[in-house]
């Protein structure tokens, strides 16, 4: 009896029993170097091309605003879901998050985009409002007629045999002017992103 | 301040109970949770008990995005926990909708709307040491002398 409470005595109030008993705790907790935390600016100049406002998935979560005499990308918190595909997305290496950009440099990936315009034959009616409107079809061919016809083969797209032809779509450049003068919403305009990797020299 | 006030700010700050609510989340944070009770994080290493009763809980995590089927019935949860009590936001979608505040989706975020949210805790989803973060910073402030503060 004397013997067994003894050891309990003597087992239980060992300092180092009670410091782990107390003060018990798991190693401090410290994001690992993968943790993709909230992008950050790097300093590089914001050329406000908006490709990370236009390839973010969460909705308003990134905004290209303008400060004083620059541009520099604001992330809102609560709606940045930390992806960073922004940080992937920027030419400029604007925001860095997590290994991200050390990654993307050493496995030489990049985003490429380009722009799809898609001309639904049965909705169009051939007014040539789209081949009109647009800015580039502008500077390509200022003489473009009101029907949108053009005897320029350098324009985007224009009338031609009673059906809208869609020729250089490597030209638009996704003003989407097109999309906004089409009574019919006939005509599409869609980003295309991909992912590109060079190929180990 | 009495020795009672005293004993009860110790004991209040070791022994935080959770509830927890998800009120129309992808199930994202509720992992986070969850990782949050597991031993590699141990939550009831800080005193911090979670269990989904609102009675007996002091701190609320609000998950999800709210749909409309939750807005009276998140009330009812809020009135029943005892005072004193806060209400943690936890992820985006409580705070902002996240991916979800689409055009014609069926949410009406913020949960700030509808019962009074002491902290957000941002991310998609947020970290457990951020979750474990928020209600160690926030619930002992809080509930710190709470019976002088009524007074």
């Amino acid at each position: 009896m004397g013997l067994s409470i003894t050891w309990y005595l003597r087992e239980f109030l060992r300092m180092e029993w009670l410091r782990k008993f107390f003060f018990a705790k798991t190693a401090p907790l410290v994001s690992p170097p993968y943790f993709k935390d909230y992008p950050l600016t790097t300093g590089h100049e914001c050329t406000a091309c908006y490709s990370c406002m236009m390839i973010c998935p969460a909705p308003g979560a990134i905004e290209v605003l303008r400060h004083q005499d620059h541009w520099k990308p604001m992330i809102h918190r609560g709606h940045c879901i930390r992806c960073g595909l922004c940080v992937e997305a920027c030419p400029e290496d604007v925001l860095w998050s997590g290994r991200v950009l050390d990654q993307q440099q050493q496995q030489k990936t990049e985003f490429r985009s380009w722009y799809r315009l898609t001309v639904d034959d049965t909705l169009c009616m051939r007014c040539g409002n789209c081949a009109v409107s647009c800015p580039v079809n502008k500077r390509e061919d200022p003489q473009l007629a009101s029907t949108g016809t053009s005897a320029n083969d350098e324009v985007i797209m224009k009338v031609e045999g009673g059906r809208l032809r869609v020729i250089h779509e490597e030209k638009c450049v996704g003003c989407k002017t097109c999309e906004n003068n089409c009574p019919n919403k006939a005509i599409r305009v869609a980003r295309m992103v991909e992912g590109i990797q060079e190929e180990a020299a | 301040m009495s020795i009672l006030q005293k004993i009860k700010n110790t004991v209040r700050s070791r022994s935080i109970h959770v509830a927890y609510v998800d009120v129309g989340s992808c199930n994202g944070c509720d992992i986070e949770v969850l990782a949050c009770l597991a031993p590699r994080y141990d939550i009831e290493q800080y005193g911090i008990y979670v269990h989904n009763n609102p009675r007996e809980a002091d701190v609320l995590l609000v998950i999800g995005s709210m749909t409309p089927q939750w807005v009276d019935k998140l009330q009812d949860i809020w009135e029943k926990i005892p005072e004193p009590k806060v209400a943690i936001a936890v992820g985006n979608c409580p705070i902002s909708g996240c991916v979800f505040n689409r055009w014609h989706s069926y949410i009406e975020p913020p949960v700030a709307k509808y019962i009074p949210i002491a902290a957000q805790v941002p991310g998609c989803p947020p970290r457990p040491t951020e979750i474990l973060n928020a209600i160690l910073a926030l619930a002992p402030t809080l509930f710190n002398d709470y019976e002088e503060k009524k007074k």
